[in-house]
């Protein structure tokens, strides 16, 4: 006779399926930290600036000031040509990294990754030290009796902030890229088209939705943006959406919250409603496939090879010039408001005392939210891409909102909404490292639901019927196979969280002011040595912070699957 | 059913629905200790859910699953020590062949100690016990499925479950494959509930057979029963290889429009005739002429142990097949020849699929 079989331990907590509680939990913070602001927000707009009554009157205001309106129509524009820039620099990197073997391909995308290292704004302020008025370029180039057009307003925003962008192309359409069918491209191949005819007739037509998504990323990006605007637009000369709301919200005279509010909606409705045309257009046609695997890359020879090395390089180089301008800059000593070709560690000892707590703040705020971010982005992620039913669909939405959402339309949700009780906020480091985890957030969900979705949940089925609860076996099984996706997110949001500064710029008060904050009032305003100095390091942390994950993720594999 | 034993698990009445759509549409079913069932049918008729019921992975809308007299009704499936083999074997990836064997014993508390001999005895039953440090990705799709196998046995579960264990497998793994399952399954004596779509493969392992089709179970009964005495016109159709040859029935006899007759004792209608391919032989002088049929041989395959004819019956009606032994008298292709039939081995269905004779 066999024994009675032994039945795993535990009570109660071992027969409660605890994500739905979990899901509920998530939901709840997200309806008081992203639908309450922005629903507030809403709500405001519609009370009148002047009148206190109901309706469309702040609209009308809206429309009815021509810097209002410029201001719209700056946005738009700055938006488009950042886009069309951004593109023209990220497809054709994503093409030659998609198809072809050349030399040098890993060092220079280290580079790629190193231009999403630094926020747009810190290119901004380099644009001016070459470009601007007493630029070293502009003075060389007048000694030369040229007059070079102005950096800035429109060209040097929408330039500026694609070169802080173009890795979201190449990131997106080359894994596009990746993923059509090879069988597709070999048809065209065997039915006599050259390279580049299969290119225009079969590649980027079938990429196609990942380029929309990746034009719409940009864009998104560009209209969002407030350090570069703030910075190249000169205060209220250049005015663009994201600069005025906060203007409106924040200026010392005459604060207009209403009209804020207003502009912000304005904003948001942009965002909403190019999302909504991209999923619309991109829905229709979805021809990626992921059978059939990926052409392998092609091998250039003799002439060619190096030419594409050189035009990639180039490339890079150009999109990082700006970066490296300042990083340089930070160790050159400043006369006036002129860098001198001397170097000097000066800029770092003044900053070290100028900046207070600002970096101290900075590494808290970011690692908190970090580790926040990880704890709630892996587990939700986990329970949208495996559960079916409202609650995650609910979660899922509400989630990604702040995603399109731009920061300084957050900020001002916050800062009106957590003003008072019952959750008075303003002014504590709580807040900060809030809109920190609500605004990155997505990165983490989307990361890790998309490789939740490729593991396969027979082997959550198999814990279970091993006898491990559902929490266990979650965190046994399914955690150590989602680290990739894990690592992945957590890099991405820990660059974004330690440079933010369009929500955070709202919410700081003196004690919790952070070293994006600061290295934007010094470029805006200040001293042009101590802006490149705290750059630098701004850059320089968050590049450490990304390679040490992109490192660690490395060795933990390893050791996982010990047998490579 | 063999009623009047003890049944180990019961199944009563379950019910289960997707939306509007019934997959399993009150399905009764008893296996005794020791016991290898198998639910067997056409790929979509619910086998898979009714395990996942049974595994307590889907609740079910209605019925009760009873194991050893105990219903499993709010009993999760982490808490049912029931071992499970997957179709894609579901090895954890990043654990190695020991660990993941060990998994479910780490879950029960053993001892270490205990989990080592315990890993080992189940690699060595499954052969691979020079295994145990491997990764999954080190392995073939035999040598995961017999993991697999081993994670689920070793728990020492009160009932196994497996859903498809050899459909990955190529022809040759998998015979090799369920005989050491059978094998390995009667030694332990553990009841089994065994899914495939596979009839061959449910004929050869199975002490039972239930046969499934649109979320009802058809006929329960061993694997000869199944073959032979076919309850339903789908279980014939579906195991084996069937002629079927329409006809009338009157005055106690079956009239065949392709001519033959033979004795039936039903009331009169209309009903079908279901010959197995192997049951047609050629005609000898012994035969009455109403169980003879004149076809031409349209194509003839070797198969190895029989040469299977594709045959166009003289007077009309639907190409009929022939499997005759290889060594003997086979007629050419395109000739014409004698068939017969003995009366004992031919099935008569109403036109609802019910039995006749
Ligand atoms: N989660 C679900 N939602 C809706 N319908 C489902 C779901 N799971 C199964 N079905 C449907 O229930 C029916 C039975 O499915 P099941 O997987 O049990 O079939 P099966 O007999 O195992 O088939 P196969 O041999 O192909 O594995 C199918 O028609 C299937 O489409
Ligand atoms: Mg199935």
């Amino acid at each position: 006779m066999r024994r009675a079989p032994a039945l795993p331990p535990g009570g109660v907590l071992a027969r409660l399926d605890p994500w739905p509680l979990l899901g509920a939990a998530a939901l709840l913070v997200v309806l008081v930290f992203v639908a309450w602001p922005l629903s507030e927000l809403a709500v405001e707009s519609f009370i009148g600036q002047e009148s206190g009554r109901l309706g469309f009157e702040n609209y009308a205001a809206f429309f009815g000031s021509s810097y209002f309106r410029r201001a719209l129509f700056n946005s738009l524009t700055v938006g488009a040509i950042g886009t069309v820039i951004a593109l023209c620099i990220g497809v054709p990197l994503a093409l030659a990294y998609a198809r072809f073997a050349f030399p040098g391909r890993d060092t220079i995308e280290v580079g790629i990754l190193l231009s999403m290292l630094s926020p747009p704004f810190v290119g901004a302020y380099a644009w001016i030290l070459m470009f601007g008025r007493s630029g070293w370029v502009s003075e060389f180039a007048r000694g030369l009796g040229l007059d070079l057009p102005p950096i800035y307003g429109t060209l040097g925003i929408s330039m500026a902030c694609a070169f802080g962008l173009y890795p979201l192309v190449f990131m997106v359409v080359r894994s596009g890229l990746a993923r059509v069918n090879r069988n597709l491209e070999e048809a065209a191949y065997s039915l006599g088209r050259g390279r580049l005819g299969v290119m225009f007739t079969i590649t980027l037509p079938l990429v196609l939705p990942a380029l929309l998504t990746a034009a719409l990323l940009v864009f998104l990006g560009v209209v969002s943006d407030f350090g570069t605007p703030a910075i190249l637009g000169e205060g209220e000369r250049f005015p663009v959406l994201a600069t005025l709301a906060y203007s409106l919200y924040l200026s010392e005279i005459g604060a207009e919250p209403g009209m804020a509010a207003t502009t912000c909606m304005i904003l948001l409705a942009i965002t909403l409603v190019l999302v909504i045309g991209v999923r619309f257009l991109s829905g229709r046609r979805s021809v990626a496939s992921d059978t059939g695997g990926s052409l392998a890359l092609q091998p250039l020879v003799g002439v060619r090879k190096w030419a594409m090395t050189a035009g990639v390089a180039l490339l890079v180089l150009t999109a990082n010039m700006p970066t490296i301008v300042v990083v340089v800059c930070s160790f050159l000593e400043v006369r006036g408001a002129v860098f001198q070709p001397v170097f000097t560690l000066a800029n770092y000892q003044s900053a070290m005392v100028a900046m207070g707590n600002a970096l101290w703040n900075s590494l808290l705020l970011a690692t908190i939210a970090l580790a926040l971010i990880i704890v709630v982005g892996a587990g939700a992620g986990y329970y949208i891409s495996r559960r079916s039913g409202l609650l995650p669909r609910a979660l899922d939405l509400l989630i990604m909102v702040p995603f399109v959402v731009p920061g300084t339309v957050l900020g001002i949700g916050y800062a009106t909404v957590f003003n008072e009780p019952p959750l008075l906020l303003t002014g504590t480091y709580a807040i900060i490292a809030i809109v920190y985890v609500i605004r990155r957030l997505p990165y983490m969900t989307r990361s890790c639901a998309a490789i939740v979705f490729q593991i396969d949940r027979g082997l959550e089925d198999a814990s279970l019927s091993l006898g491990r609860p559902p929490l266990a076996g979650f965190r046994r099984i399914v955690l150590p196979l989602m680290q990739p996706g894990i690592v992945a997110g957590a890099a991405i949001a820990w660059v974004e969280v330690f440079s933010e500064l369009s929500a955070s710029i709202v919410l700081y008060t003196g004690p919790t002011r952070t070293l994006p904050i600061a290295a934007y009032q010094q470029a805006a305003t200040g001293d042009f040595g101590l802006a490149a100095a705290y750059s630098t390091l701004l850059v320089g942390i968050a590049a450490i912070g990304l390679f040490i994950f992109l490192f660690a993720a490395r060795g933990r594999r390893e050791r996982a699957f010990g047998w490579v | 059913m063999n009623s009047g034993l003890p049944q180990h698990l019961s199944i009563d009445s379950i019910v289960k629905r997707f939306g509007t759509f019934t997959a399993l549409n009150g399905i009764h079913l008893s296996a005794a200790r020791g016991e290898l069932l198998t639910l067997l049918g056409p790929s979509g008729c619910g086998k898979t859910t009714l395990l996942r019921v049974i595994a307590g992975f889907l609740q079910p809308d209605a019925g009760q699953v009873r194991v050893a007299g105990r219903s499993l009704n709010g009993v999760p499936s982490n808490a049912r020590n029931f071992g499970m083999v997957f179709q894609n074997y579901a090895i954890f990836p990043h654990l190695s062949v020991a660990d993941n064997v060990a998994y479910g014993l780490r879950a029960r508390g053993v001892t270490s100690a205990d989990i080592a001999r315990r890993v080992a005895d189940a690699l060595a039953r499954v052969r691979l016990a020079g295994f145990a440090d491997r990764f999954p990705d080190a392995l073939s799709g035999g040598q995961k499925q017999r993991v697999g196998l081993a994670r689920a046995m070793v728990i020492e579960p009160e009932l196994l479950l497996m859903d498809e264990p050899l459909s990955n497998l190529d022809a040759k793994l998998r015979i090799e494959m369920r005989q050491e399952i059978r094998l390995m399954q009667r030694e332990l004596g553990i009841t089994t509930v065994y899914v495939t779509h596979d009839q061959e493969e449910a004929l050869a392992i199975s002490d039972r057979i239930a046969v499934m089709d649109k979320g009802r179970i058809l006929q329960v009964g061993s694997p000869r029963d199944i073959y032979e005495q076919p309850a339903d016109a789908f279980v014939a159709d579906f195991i084996g290889g069937c002629n079927w040859f329409e006809g009338t029935v009157s005055n106690g006899e079956l009239r065949l429009a392709a001519g033959p007759r033979l004795a039936c004792a039903a009331k009169p209608q209309t009903a079908r005739l279901a010959l197995r391919w192997e049951d047609l032989r050629l005609a000898t002088e012994a035969d009455p002429p109403h169980h003879r049929l004149s076809a031409r041989v349209a194509m003839a395959s070797y198969l190895g142990h029989r040469v299977r004819l594709q045959l166009a019956p003289q007077n009309g009606g639907a190409a009929i097949c022939a499997d005759l032994p290889s060594h003997g008298e086979v007629p050419a292709e395109g000739t014409t020849a004698l068939f017969a039939f003995d009366p004992q081995r031919a099935r008569v269905f109403g036109t609802d699929g019910t039995r006749l004779l």
